[in-house]
């Protein structure tokens, strides 16, 4: 018997070897889960960043590379992770609460952001970097990540709502999309597709509220909670919006559920690469999507503003984001916050969030600029006029409200009411959101 | 003659039976292996199915993980030094203890055996956010220790060895103290032989436990280069990456070396269980 | 593993006689000796943290903030969703029982047959499932189960006549998709386990009931049945427990939220609550509850197959 335990010892590290030789290098992977720069510099300040989207990495290699070129006096090496979603944010959590192993910087979800500002709060305030610039850029997206006057994170984009088009299935379908101004305008030309084409006219999503309720809400200057923190999630409002949402399903038969529970998944990816159907509403930093998961599309799809509710109606909502944030466990905090001002909030950084990944930069003041206004791959897959239209809805653009009971909210949303009206029509929306709000109040006592 | 007949009739069936049982359960990871040639995206987009393109088999998924995936193979080795480490030192304990409540005679060892059996039925989940702020307590998250150490004693191999050891001959024990040895001695010398099929068997159970472990290591573990490999490819489970590759030929690996250690211990494992037995 | 195991050869090699070696030799103290280790994990990796988690159930934990909020957590605890984890994790356990208990069983004594050939290949194919961990399993059979109209399950459905099946969203087949996950990792433990039992019956006892001319039947029932008592105890129990503690099936289908809470199970309920959420104080609180209802399922359990009569040899 000891001879069958030895060869069972010889047999893992023969395994072990064996996996150790076929570690290659690691640094060149594209599509990578840890990607590291500065590797090679001496006396780097080593810089954790954990992000839950691949790409928003590129936008910190790329001023990392820069930020050494600039600063030969105080190097980083910068250390960036992608995890899921879910995943990050509970380890997030969980390191925030036990005060170790987190990381130097941190993209955290505007829906998932309460979560943090809990207790003694863990985030390094930003406002030496925020405050002088706030003049020029669109505040609101700066306040979601506010508390008591402290600006705990930088974010990604303004996150302006907006329609893409399929503009070969619209033009088969005979719809003019500059006549869309309405949304009861939108489903007379969704009749018009269902009956024209072999595709439905939109999707409605289970998994991912900021892609139709949210936005459709905000843009009637409504939401989850009014600014006193009062739950408003069953307002009448709320329930109307939501109504439609069932009808153009089960009523207009306009709709479709989105394959994959949301258009952020493969399934979803694919069913649009097949003409499943003739448009999404999304925040403008979905264009990223296209590129990389749907590149057959290009030169298919136009950007119009979100359809209003009546005529002069807001016609669109920043939605989405993320806030970038250094955590109190850094090694060097000033350090990390001076980069990360530096990647994101400066005037070069802002334009990169265009030039690197497409997203409308939170500060205005670059939106004319020369490098914004330039050739890239988001002009020639969705054509001109991305920010002239941009510039026409800025000011339609609400702050939404957050209080910690937030992340409830939403988790009811996706787990409860998607569940009964959307998926099932088992429930009348009135049903549905009052029973979530009910469970909500329940937890905010 | 009829009756011959009747029997090789019934034998086919039988084995026929067990043939198409077979085949069913073994299908789904036939179909994972043969999907693992296939694009990964479109492996996302249709899921495993009967209707395969042929042609567009290929084994790029296989080349990316050798090639590129570096931190793969840190899991894997991760996953490995943690799997090894947890057979040696469970084995090494439970045993001891099993082999103890089996052979001496000692007060308190009735109320062990209930202790015993009573660990058996906390479910380790329960304790895990208490644990989990005692390792942070400790200063061990993210670190071997930290996910190893819950797994040392296991109440079920304790339970287990103690059954196999109540089998064994204590005439051994006797005639060993005549020649001198000590208490020590009779258990490494004669007794840790004597049990070896159990030791195979449970080292095949509390390998395998811990070599698919997830939610403890979920919760201590948080570094990229320190993930156990359950851990690196539910990361890769993400509609924001494009990780696929590395997901679906990954996990053929994973289950690979594990395989190819059953069948040669399966012999082992076997006599290991059927001579413990559970009596109840 | 050797360093101890060195040391003792040492200590057997020296014959010098030694007071603290004869002390640490006698009978009377060896078996403490042997059962310290256990009983020193246990206090810290089980009692330990099973009063601090009683304790932790009473508090409102925030980063650096403390507070203690009386029974407020356990007020909270019995809520819908906590129904609807307890439901769904009930019927869990009753479905996986029932299949992982009988069918094993049932394989086990056809295995067992000297009607099958083949038995080694068979009995390893059956349990190589249980060689895949169930992050990699579950990722098998979301891709088996897929949504997409080109997925096995869909084109099976199709055969049979009806439509495609969202099997992530409805409720049966998200019950569906986590016993039957649960059920082909299993099935192959279960099946060595009763095989090892009906291999430790006398072959006498048969061959006894042959010469009373027995059946085939009549030896299912009378002789190999009755012998299977014990190791079904055992599996049942078993099977309870690691019911009570489903995560993973859950957890590789849907993450922590799945639509209308279909996967929701008590211990995701405690993860999505005590990190997800942020609230340990109550994730301790729902565990607490759960390690309650555990107790009395098991004394139920012990009762009833009369194994507290037997005493415990």
């Amino acid at each position: 018997m000891k001879k069958s335990l030895l060869i069972l010892l010889l047999g893992v590290l023969a395994v072990v070897l064996a996996a150790c030789g076929g570690g290659g290098d690691d640094a060149s992977g594209e599509a990578e889960e840890v990607e590291v720069i500065g590797e090679d510099l001496e006396d780097a300040t080593e810089l954790t960043f954990w992000t839950f989207v691949g790409q928003h990495v590129d936008l910190y290699s790329d001023a990392a590379e820069r930020w050494n070129e600039e600063n030969p006096d105080k190097p980083i090496k910068l250390v960036a992770e992608t995890y899921p979603f879910e995943q990050m944010h509970n380890n997030l959590l969980l390191a925030i609460q036990s005060g170790q192993g987190g990381p130097d910087m941190v993209d955290i979800e505007l829906g998932q952001f309460p979560n943090y500002l809990q207790g003694d709060i863990q985030l390094e305030p930003m406002n030496e970097y925020v405050e002088p610039v706030l003049d020029n850029a669109v505040t609101s997206r700066f306040e979601n990540y506010a508390k008591d006057g402290n600006y705990y994170a930088l974010p990604t984009h303004v996150g302006a709502t907006v329609m893409f088009y399929n503009t070969e299935i619209m033009d088969e379908a005979g719809v003019d999309i500059d006549s869309i101004n309405t949304w009861d305008d939108f489903v007379e030309a969704g009749k018009q597709v269902v009956e024209n084409t072999d595709s439905v006219m939109w999707n409605v999503g289970t998994e991912d509220w900021l892609m139709d309720m949210w936005p459709m809400i905000s843009q009637q200057d409504s939401d989850a909670f009014d600014e006193n923190g009062e739950l408003i999630l069953d307002n009448q409002t709320n329930i109307d919006t939501l109504q439609f949402l069932q009808d153009v399903i089960y009523e207009h038969e306009i709709a479709e559920v989105a394959p994959g529970g949301m258009n952020q998944s493969e399934e979803f990816y694919g069913y649009f690469s097949d003409d499943g159907a003739a448009s999404i509403l999304a925040p403008l930093w979905y264009m990223s999507r296209f590129l990389d998961s749907m590149p057959d599309m290009e030169g298919k799809i136009a950007i119009r503003p979100m359809p209003a509710w009546e005529e002069g109606g807001k016609r669109s909502a920043g939605m989405g984001g993320t806030g970038t944030a250094v955590t109190n466990q850094a090694e060097d905090t000033e350090l990390a916050k001076e980069f990360l001002a530096y990647a994101k909030l400066s005037e070069e950084g802002n334009t990169n969030l265009w030039t690197v990944l497409g997203f409308d930069p939170p500060r205005w003041d670059t939106w004319e600029s020369e490098e914004v206004q330039a050739d890239n791959k988001y002009y020639d897959f969705f054509g001109d006029g991305i920010f002239d239209m941009l510039l026409e809805v800025r000011d339609d653009i609400n702050t939404l409200h957050f209080t910690e009971n937030t992340p409830e909210v939403i988790s009811e949303f996706h787990t409860n009411v998607t569940q009964e009206t959307i998926r099932s029509n088992t429930s009348t929306p009135e049903e549905a959101l009052k029973k979530a709000a009910d469970a909500v109040r329940a937890e905010m006592e | 003659m009829n009756e011959t007949n009747k029997k090789t009739g019934s034998t086919w069936i039988a084995t026929i039976g067990f043939g198409l049982i077979s085949l069913i359960i073994l299908f789904p990871i036939i179909g994972l292996l043969i999907s693992s040639f296939r694009p990964s995206s479109d492996l996302m987009r249709d899921g495993i199915t009967f209707s395969i393109d042929f042609s567009s088999l290929n084994i790029d998924n296989y080349l990316y993980i050798f090639q590129e995936a570096g931190s793969y193979w840190s899991w894997y080795g991760n996953s490995l030094v943690i799997s090894a480490l947890t057979i040696v030192l469970s084995l090494f304990f439970s045993s001891m203890v099993g082999y103890a409540l089996a052979m001496y005679d000692f007060k308190g060892r009735n109320l062990f055996f209930v202790l015993v059996l009573l660990i058996l039925m906390i479910p380790f989940e329960i304790l895990m956010l208490p644990l989990y702020q005692m390792m942070v307590g400790a200063q061990l998250i993210d670190s071997y220790f930290a996910v190893i150490l819950p797994l040392i004693v296991a109440p079920v191999a304790v339970f287990f060895f103690r059954q196999y050891a109540t089998g064994l001959p204590k005439a051994l024990m006797d005639a060993a103290r005549i020649d001198g040895s000590t208490e020590y001695g009779i258990y490494f010398k004669i007794m840790l032989p004597l049990m070896g099929p159990s030791l195979a068997a449970m080292a095949i159970l509390q390998g395998l436990g811990s070599w698919n472990n997830f939610l403890w290591p979920l919760l201590v573990l948080r570094s990229n280069d320190m993930f156990t490999l359950p851990i690196g490819l539910a990361t890769l489970l993400t509609p924001y990456g494009n990780n696929y590759d590395v997901l679906i030929a990954g996990s053929v690996l994973t289950i690979i070396p594990i395989v190819i250690l059953f069948i040669f211990f399966q012999r082992y494992f076997v006599a290991g269980l059927t001579s413990g037995g559970v009596k109840g | 593993m050797s360093s101890p195991a060195q040391e003792t050869d040492a200590m057997v090699r020296d014959k010098q006689p030694n007071k603290l070696m004869s002390i640490l030799n006698s009978k009377k103290v060896v078996p403490y000796i042997f059962v310290t280790p256990f009983i020193l994990s246990f206090v810290i990796l089980t009692l330990y943290p099973a009063i601090h988690g009683v304790i932790m159930s009473f508090q409102k934990i925030l980063p650096g903030q403390v507070e203690w909020v009386a029974f407020r957590n356990y007020e909270r605890v019995f809520n819908p969703n906590f129904y609807k984890a307890l439901s769904n994790t009930t019927i869990y356990v009753v479905l996986t029982v029932v299949i992982l208990t009988l069918i094993p069983m049932l394989l086990a004594i056809l295995l067992n047959s000297k009607a099958v050939k083949f038995k080694t290949f068979f009995r390893a194919s059956i349990f190589i499932p249980a060689l895949t961990s169930t992050i990699v399993g579950g990722m098998i059979f979301r891709l088996m189960f897929s949504e997409a109209d080109s997925s096995v399950a869909n084109q099976i459905v199709h055969l049979l006549g009806f439509d495609s099946v969202d099997w992530r969203y409805n409720a049966w087949s998200a019950m569906f998709l986590m016993v039957i996950l649960a059920s082909w990792r299993w099935i192959g433990v279960n099946v060595l386990y009763f095989l090892a039992q009906l291999q430790s019956i006398s072959s006498e006892l048969y061959e006894a009931a042959d010469i009373d001319g027995a059946n085939a039947w009549q030896k299912l029932r009378y002789i190999t049945i009755p012998h299977l008592k014990p190791i079904t105890i055992f599996v049942s129990t078993i099977t309870i427990i690691n019911g009570f503690r489903m995560f993973e099936e859950s957890f590789v289908f849907w993450e922590t939220s799945s639509p209308g809470n279909i996967g929701l199970t008590v211990v995701s309920y405690i993860y999505q609550q005590g990190i997800g959420q942020n609230d340990m104080g109550f994730g301790s609180a729902i565990g607490v509850v759960l390690m309650l209802i555990i107790f009395v399922i098991s004394l139920i359990n012990l009762i009833a197959t009369g194994t507290f009569k037997r005493g415990d040899e």
